[in-house]
């Protein structure tokens, strides 16, 4: 269970998405100063489907959804190689600065990530939800922003919790309320792609559950890639699945086939052991 | 002599440690004991040693005088026409007679007596000293080791003195501190009974000098202390503006953008500014500073006292920017990675994301160094000593002279003073007040540092 794999193992399944491409993963290596994180990974991501990622604690699932927002640029052992494109623009080449690429501001304005723990701003509700629309000029006037705001906090699902203490600092709400405030946040600046990375794993059964029905809906007009250690709350949400295994993309596949009747031994092992 | 004594005791102690561990070490062999053997030792050396050394000290504090009270009682008849200062210069001639000092003037047949009344009771004092420590410590001794037992609980028991220890020690530093804080109140009682507290708080004219001359004591001397406020608040806010700015973009700096090598060179070298003895920028400010700037004063045509606020608030400023700058570094790094993870993640640029997120989350406690800085630069005393004026002039202008508290304080104090004139006691009174307003600010400081902490924890 514990060996690596070769280095030119080749990910099993289907790494193509039935739906039309967003982003697309190509020989995708990190490093970490000597320590190779992710190797070799090759995916698609497509428009208006829910991808899950799983698999033990350690094996690259966030190395892997910080790559897609270029978050790992924060870190500075942090090397990344390989490409990544978001609508065919590479992410990874902004300093060549020709028209075809994408600077990385556009690129976190287009590729939002919702975190593990709830990390809403020290401001208030409002202003958590109205700073990346400010930040990017979204809005025309105050109108246009509270309207914004106020969209976005109705498709969470938060509105008529919040709606008369848009004042109160957003770190005074409940934990399941944070991390939804933090979705709001992530949507108010019109994403393309929704990364969460293990969003619900500090929530209780209830908040997990608002999440998971409001990531169900969210995938109509998003793309999202999600982080989770549950098996079930993964085949509940998502149309595809990918197996991570110690920076190995092992298996990726619709959840129908990886949850049911995986390919790959060790994703046989994985969601055997957690499941039966 | 008290060296061999000395020693002599802390061998007792370590046979003591011995006799105890080597009782319970007995006992073990037959039986299970509570504590490791180790711990009776320490006990029955404890109980020796710390008797020891309570009667040692207070009898140490305490002979001294009693034995001159004896000498003197002795010698009653002679001395009885000897007024106070007399018979002050006469304990000291016969102290230092009987310890073999040379003293100065004739050696009276009287103070001969007196030397060797003197000498021969501090030898009784001190065999009955080490007669009454030794039979106390092994009293103690003897009690303590006959407690120990196999149920004897030492190990607690040790750990019960140990918390003592560090309690004693904490409360050395607070009595140490409250003692100061009420010679500072009593001195500053005093002058207050000469001079208005009004006066003092809110006069506008400070001349100590003139309350010198001996038929005037306390009764013309102008001790209003306003302008030596407004001198030290003037100079200290140029201090601030200098390293309020300059710290907090350097913390950011350090804390944000800086590569890890650059840190790596850059804190220390901070560090280093830190550990400059303030004495140095002192001489710095008045020998480097204040004629540049008065030079560059004439070149653009203004006139640039050479004493000017402005000199030594800028010196002082440089002081304490690596105050401001380790304070401000260490709030900007406990906003949680979170936060810039969160900011970033949204497409907010770096220094968006500092401006925005981050020094707004770390505001409390920047303010809060500032605010430590703010009272250390009130305090500070060599600077402005060395570079700034004497003369108390109310004037809010950076390019002039001004006095500082802490100048009038070193001003009033230094040399010959008679200790009750009100010139003197003034400097208690200024002392007191500098003390309340920086333990204002301290207090304030440290609970907005304190807030902001419990805020990400
Ligand atoms: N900042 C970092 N510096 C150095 N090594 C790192 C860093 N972040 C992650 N790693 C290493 O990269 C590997 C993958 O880590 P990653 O955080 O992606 O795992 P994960 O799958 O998200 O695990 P978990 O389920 O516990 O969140 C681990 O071996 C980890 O030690
Ligand atoms: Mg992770």
């Amino acid at each position: 269970m514990e060996e690596e794999l070769d280095s030119n193992f080749k990910t099993v399944g289907n790494i193509r998405t039935e739906k039309s491409v967003i982003m697309n993963v190509e020989d995708c290596n990190v490093y970490y100063g000597d320590v190779h994180a992710l190797k070799n990974v090759n995916m698609e991501i497509g428009k208006s489907e829910v991808l899950a990622l799983i698999g033990p604690s350690g094996c690259g699932k966030s190395t892997f959804i910080r790559c897609l927002n270029r978050l790992n640029d924060t870190i500075d052992i942090a090397r990344v190689t390989g490409k990544i494109s978001l609508d065919g623009k590479d992410i990874y080449s902004d300093y060549i600065n020709t028209s075809g690429n994408m600077d990385v501001v556009l690129l976190r304005a287009r590729v939002g990530m919702v975190f593990q723990k709830p990390n809403p701003f020290p401001k208030s509700i409002f202003e958590n939800v109205a700073y990346g629309p400010k930040i990017h000029g979204l809005c025309k006037d105050k109108n246009d922003l509270n309207n914004l705001v106020e969209s976005c906090l109705v498709k969470v699902g938060l509105w008529d919790e919040v709606k008369d203490r848009l004042e109160d600092s957003g770190t005074s709400l409940s934990g399941g309320q944070q991390q939804r405030l933090c979705i709001a946040r992530a949507i108010a600046v019109q994403p393309e792609v929704i990364l969460m990375d293990e969003p619900c794993s500090a929530l209780d059964p209830i908040a997990t559950e608002r999440i998971e029905d409001l990531i169900s809906e969210l995938k109509q007009n998003y793309a999202l890639v999600v982080v989770t250690h549950s098996m079930q709350q993964a085949s509940r949400i998502s149309q595809r699945a990918a197996y991570f295994h110690m920076g190995n993309l092992v298996e990726v596949d619709s959840s129908n086939k990886i949850f049911n009747d995986p390919s790959h031994p060790l994703t046989t092992n994985y969601i055997s052991g957690r499941i039966g | 002599m008290m060296i061999i004594i000395a020693l002599s005791f802390l061998l007792i102690t370590f046979l003591n440690f011995r006799a105890g561990r080597s009782k319970a070490l007995k006992i073990r062999e037959n039986t299970s004991i509570h504590s490791l053997p180790e711990y009776y030792g320490y006990y029955t050396a404890f109980w020796f040693l710390i008797p020891v050394t309570l009667i040692g000290i207070s009898w140490l504090l305490f002979s001294e005088s009693l034995i001159t009270s004896f000498v003197l009682s002795n010698l009653q008849k002679e001395i009885v026409n000897f007024n106070e200062i007399q018979t002050l210069n006469f304990i000291n001639d016969f102290k230092n007679l009987s310890e073999g000092r040379n003293i100065t003037g004739e050696i009276s047949l009287l103070l001969k007596e007196a030397a060797s009344l003197y000498s021969y009771f501090s030898t009784v004092s001190n065999t009955l000293l080490i007669f009454a420590c030794l039979s106390i410590g092994l009293f103690g001794f003897y009690i303590s080791i006959n407690k120990v037992s196999s149920v004897f609980q030492a190990r607690n028991a040790i750990e019960r003195y140990i918390n003592y220890f560090f309690l004693a020690s904490t409360c050395i530093a607070i009595l140490a501190t409250a003692g100061i804080l009420f010679s500072v109140v009593f001195e500053a009682i005093r002058f207050f009974g000469v001079v208005d507290l009004d006066d003092f708080l809110f006069g506008l004219k400070w001349s100590p000098q003139m309350a010198i001359r001996e038929d005037q004591v306390g009764s013309s001397g102008a001790f209003g202390a306003i302008p030596l406020f407004v001198g030290t608040i003037l100079i200290s806010i140029i201090a601030l503006l200098v390293a309020v700015p300059v710290g907090l973009m350097n913390a950011i700096y350090l804390s944000e953008y800086s590569p890890s090598n650059v840190r790596a060179y850059a804190k220390p070298m901070l560090e280093i500014l830190a550990g400059i003895p303030t004495v140095v920028y002192g001489f710095f400010a008045a020998i480097t500073v204040a004629p540049f700037l008065r030079g560059f004063g004439e070149f653009v045509g203004l006139s640039i006292s050479s004493e000017s606020a402005l000199g030594v608030g800028l010196v002082m400023g440089i002081m304490i920017i690596p105050l401001v700058s380790s304070l401000s570094d260490d709030v900007i790094s406990a906003v949680p990675q979170s936060m810039r993870d969160g900011s970033l993640g949204l497409g907010a640029t770096k220094s968006e994301t500092i401006k925005k997120v981050i020094l707004p989350a770390a505001l409390p406690g920047i303010v809060g160094g500032v605010l430590l800085a703010a009272s250390r630069a009130i305090g500070e005393t060599m600077i402005v000593v060395m570079a700034a004026g004497l003369s108390a002039k109310l004037t809010v202008n950076p390019l002039d002279a001004v006095t500082t508290v802490t100048v009038q304080i070193v001003t009033l104090l230094v040399g010959d003073q008679e200790f009750d004139s009100p010139k003197t006691l003034a400097a208690f009174a200024l002392g007191l007040t500098l003390f309340v307003f920086t333990l204002v600010l301290n207090y304030y400081a440290l609970r907005i540092v304190k807030k902001y902490r419990e805020q990400y924890e």
